[in-house]
């Protein structure tokens, strides 16, 4: 089964290239090897080598867009091992796409976390996993073959572990570091699979072997892999069911929460399904059951968004949804559209992350956005910096946002699902919604911190989602000077605001130009709606639900009432919406309580009974196998006598029936 | 081959000898005297003699009255060392019972 | 025929008076009159030769011996006795079975095809007559010629019966002719005993 070998991109030498990706898993080693010797200069490593690797990203940008015979990108072979198992790099579009953002993205986050983790008795310790992580999501992206994607994909949910569970005295962080990893291990479970049938088909590891037969898998074999890979997808960018770990997630510190599961590591599905496009365009039956996936995650994040107290869960859920358009968009085709959502969301998300961050920071780790208000008076950048996010995730037109949003949107329909359009519309209502009450109840009114949390309708206060810094120094760490904090986020407001017109001119803009030959499939619109309708019809059901929200909680008297307004929602609201829809029950009882059983069965009845037992009646047969044997020996003669008679008389018996020849 | 000496078929002879052995198996089994057990085994020995003279007759071999003769020489020789054995083992002893002999047992 | 039918019954009888007997010095009377009815019926079956083999050596040097080990022994009553403590039952009726079973094969094979016998070198005969098949002539020209192996052998076995006999039971000290010297040769090594002491 040897095919010649196709190779995705250029293949040469690039130093470059291997020292962008191995960069931080030096910066992880260093930092986990000397931390306690480095104390705060690990901080101050970790980023510099993070803004070293995004330095080095943007100069592999020629070789990454590089065009030669066919081969796009640049290929860096590393090992190689049987015919069909080659190990390497591969910088095309889209993984330069993927780098710059996880380093550019990274080194500001980097940056923001010294000031963020001041304090910490595990700094050092924070910056090797953050290190490590980089190194991970780069191992993913620049694969070139399905293996050395799986190993990216295995070291990413090990960081993600790290760094959830980073403050380890805190149950309830170390069952969500649990929970993640264990969900994401089930949809490795999905990518080896596929990773089987890919072989057994092709008999090579490579993209560019798996891709070029893709005319050849036949529709069951090729359902079959995409259904396996998009489980993996699932579990990795939270996808409904697989969803549950996310919320979560939360328990890490924020920048963590805007790295990894925001800005990076949950677009990992997304980057896959964009990868193995050509596998994609061949099936339209797993291109409908991605496409259905994604819109019913945007749904359901924006329905659970509209109830959440905590300003990061607000903020993760939107996550859901915002990535439910991305996996809707390059599901069913629309690459150039879904990449560029996960362009824009980097930066608008990473900023309401850190903003957020600034926040809790000034407030002393209080999360709760009942037990906040009026902050745009008291915390006038961090106003600006959510206000920029807010707008562009929303998708105000001229923000980054809307741009990729309305494409998506756009895409759905041209590649013939009307009803992922008309979900995706009304999801962007709900997002402007939610969004905006989070704004309005954080940022207007009245300031509720000094108020009784019962009277604010929290039940209970500590485990209102108030995050925890390391015990020693937390009340009077000193404060890093705020212009750590401060800068990454002024920065990042201009990508958020500008990132978008990249996209500006449909077929002649720059975004195009980038991916054009990357994805290469044009769009057929089967309904003619133009561009300019979707604009304006979502811009329409983005302003109900800004008024919407305005009215309930931005109005004069809606901000004089909001004790009463705050109490009465949070205990009035329904079960279903306080359980999520009951997702964690439902698995709870369909695999954990199982497996629990299965444990006990093993433990209680086969271990001792069936192991021991066998063991035990090994013993008992020889024992009474020998006693009787043993019960031969009598000693008597005349026993001896008629033992022998017994023999004789079977010898005679034989050579009476068989004769003596 | 001949089926009958004299009118007397030779099935007749064979169950006599059969008959014979049986007896002298019973009572090397079953009896506690040493020496009855021994004499037990030479009514084996002679059935068993029975037989080869009688089958040497109806072939008309002789290689059957050779072997009698043959077994008669090994019954001396093994009834003379037996007799020894009983000799040595049961000079003392009050009673002569081959049951109370239990060297072997284990 | 008639001869054959006492004869048989004379056979079984002593056999059965044999095995039950209460005292063994009948065992031996039964199984001397055992013997003289089988030496018969070697005779009627042309087998001379054996007949008066059996007599000497089964009847006047085995039975012999019987009697003076019984005379030796303190002999005891033993009756038949099948304690169910002593003799293990399963394979006492394992081997009932296998008798039943034998002669039941006998019955069957006594319907086998013939076996194709080796004639002898002397034709069949009256007894008594030289010559004949199972007379003295015949019988010693088979056994000497055709089978003088298996005799050498025999010869062997009496010899190592004998030395084993000797050893098991036999006295070990050494010969001494009369009563007087054997005491004189006691006092001696008394003597010599006493003065080695010293």
């Amino acid at each position: 089964m040897a095919n010649p070998e196709h190779v995705m991109g250029v293949v040469g030498s690039y130093p470059l290239l291997v020292a962008l990706w191995l960069l931080p898993l030096l910066g992880a080693v260093l930092c986990w090897a000397f931390g306690p010797q480095l104390k705060r200069a690990a901080g101050w490593i970790a980023t510099a080598i993070a803004f070293v690797a995004f330095g080095l990203t943007l100069a592999s940008w020629g070789a990454g867009t590089q065009s030669l015979n066919g081969a796009l990108g640049a290929d860096q072979p590393l090992v190689r091992w049987m015919p069909g198992f080659h190990l390497g790099l591969l910088l095309d579009p889209l993984s330069l796409l993927w780098a710059c953002i996880i380093t550019g993205v990274g080194a500001l986050i980097h940056l923001y976390s010294i000031g963020y983790m001041e304090g910490d008795s595990a700094f050092a310790r924070f910056f090797a996993y953050m290190n490590f992580f980089l190194f991970a999501m780069l191992t993913l992206v620049l694969s070139d073959n399905f293996v050395g994607l799986l190993i990216g994909w295995g070291l990413v949910g090990l960081a993600s572990y790290f760094l959830i569970g980073f403050w380890f005295y805190k149950p309830s962080a170390v069952a969500a570091a649990r929970k993640a990893f264990v969900i994401n291990v089930a949809g490795d479970v999905g990518i080896m699979f596929a990773i089987f049938l890919i072989v057994q088909k092709t008999g090579s590891i490579g993209f560019g072997n798996a891709f070029a037969a893709a005319d050849t898998y036949g529709p069951t074999l090729l359902l079959a892999i995409c259904i396996s890979l998009f489980i993996g997808a699932a579990a990795k960018s939270a996808q409904v069911p697989l969803h549950t770990w996310l919320p979560d997630a939360m328990e890490g510190p924020t920048p963590v929460s805007a790295l990894i599961h925001a800005a990076t590591m949950v677009t990992a599905g997304v980057y896959l399904i964009a990868r193995c496009a050509p596998l994609w365009s061949h099936d339209g039956n797993a291109q409908l059951l991605v496409g259905t996936i994604g819109g019913v995650t945007a749904l359901l994040g924006a329905v659970l968004g509209m109830v959440q107290w905590d300003i990061k869960r607000i903020l993760a859920y939107s996550t859901m949804s915002q990535i439910g358009y991305m996996i809707m968009g390059v599901g069913v085709g629309a690459y150039e559209a879904g990449v560029a959502h996960f362009f824009t969301h980097a930066f608008f998300k990473a900023q309401l992350f850190l903003g957020s961050g600034l926040i809790i920071h000034a407030l002393s780790n209080e999360q709760d956005v009942r037990r906040m208000g009026g902050l745009r008076k008291r915390l006038p950048f961090a106003f600006i910096a959510m206000l920029v996010g807010v707008l562009a995730i929303c998708g105000i037109p001229g923000f980054s946002g809307s741009f990729s949003k309305d494409a998506v949107i756009q895409g759905a329909l041209d590649h013939g699902h009307p009803w992922l359009y008309a979900v995706g519309i009304v999801t962007a209502g709900m997002t402007a919604y939610y969004m905006f009450r989070m704004l309005f109840v954080t940022f207007f009114g009245a300031y509720r911190g000094d108020i009784d949390p019962s009277e604010l309708g929290i039940r209970h206060p500590e485990f209102a989602g108030t995050s925890l810094h390391a015990p020693d120094g937390a009340a009077d760490h000193h404060h890093a000077p705020a212009w750590l904090m401060n800068v990454p986020v002024a920065i990042l407001i201009v990508p958020s605001i500008f990132a978008g017109w990249l996209l500006y001119g449909g077929a002649n803009s720059p975004w195009h130009h980038f991916f054009d030959p990357q994805f290469g499939v044009g769009a057929i619109a089967r309904i003619p709606i133009p561009e300019l309708t979707t604009t304006l019809v979502t811009l329409a059901f983005v302003a109900v639900g800004i008024f919407v929200a305005y009215l309930r909680y931005g109005t004069k008297s809606a901000r004089a009432a909001a004790v009463e307004r705050l109490r009465r929602e949070s205990l009035g609201m329904s079960p279903i919406l306080a359980n999520a829809f009951y997702f964690d029950v439902a698995l709870d009882a369909l695999f954990v309580k199982t497996s629990e059983a299965l444990g006990r069965l093993v433990s209680r009845v086969l271990d001792p009974h069936v192991v021991d037992g066998s063991v035990r009646e090994a013993v008992i047969v020889t024992q009474w196998s020998g006693a009787l044997a043993r019960s031969f020996q009598t000693g008597l003669v005349r026993a001896y006598a008629v033992f022998l008679a017994v023999g004789i008389a079977c010898f005679a018996a034989f050579y009476a029936f068989h004769g003596v020849h | 081959m001949a089926t009958s000496f004299a009118g007397v078929p030779i099935f007749d002879y064979e169950a006599l000898a059969s008959i014979l052995f049986f007896i002298g198996l019973a009572g090397a089994i079953a009896r506690r005297n040493p020496l009855v057990m021994l004499m037990s085994i030479e009514l084996m020995f002679n059935a068993a003699n029975l037989a080869f003279i009688v089958f040497a007759r109806a072939w008309l071999n002789n290689a059957g009255q050779i072997f009698a003769f043959l077994v008669i020489t090994v019954a001396a020789a093994e009834a003379a060392i037996a007799l020894a054995i009983v000799v040595v083992v049961f000079r003392s002893a009050p009673q002569v019972d081959v049951d109370d002999v239990r060297v072997l047992h284990g | 025929m008639i001869s054959f039918w006492v004869i048989a019954v004379v056979l079984v009888v002593s056999a059965l008076w044999t095995v039950t007997a209460r005292r063994p010095i009948y065992s031996v009377v039964s199984l001397l009159l055992n013997f003289a009815a089988l030496a018969t019926t070697y005779l009627i079956l042309h087998a001379e030769f054996l007949a008066v083999m059996q007599m000497i050596v089964y009847s006047g040097a085995i039975l012999m011996l019987f009697v003076f080990v019984i005379a030796l022994l303190n002999s005891g009553i033993a009756p038949i006795v099948l304690g169910r403590d002593r003799v293990p039952l399963a394979p006492a009726a394992a081997v009932a079975l296998a008798a039943v079973a034998f002669i039941a094969t006998t019955i069957a094979a006594a319907h086998a095809p013939a076996i194709v016998p080796i004639a002898s070198h002397s034709p069949l005969g009256e007894v008594g007559r030289g010559n004949v098949f199972g007379s003295i002539g015949d019988f010693g020209q088979a056994l000497f010629l055709s089978r003088l192996l298996p005799f050498e052998v025999t010869a062997l076995i009496l010899m190592v019966a004998v030395i084993g006999v000797v050893l098991l039971a036999g006295d070990l000290t050494p010969y001494v002719p009369t009563r007087r010297r054997a005491e004189r040769a006691r006092r001696a090594l008394r003597e010599a005993i006493l003065r080695e002491g010293k």
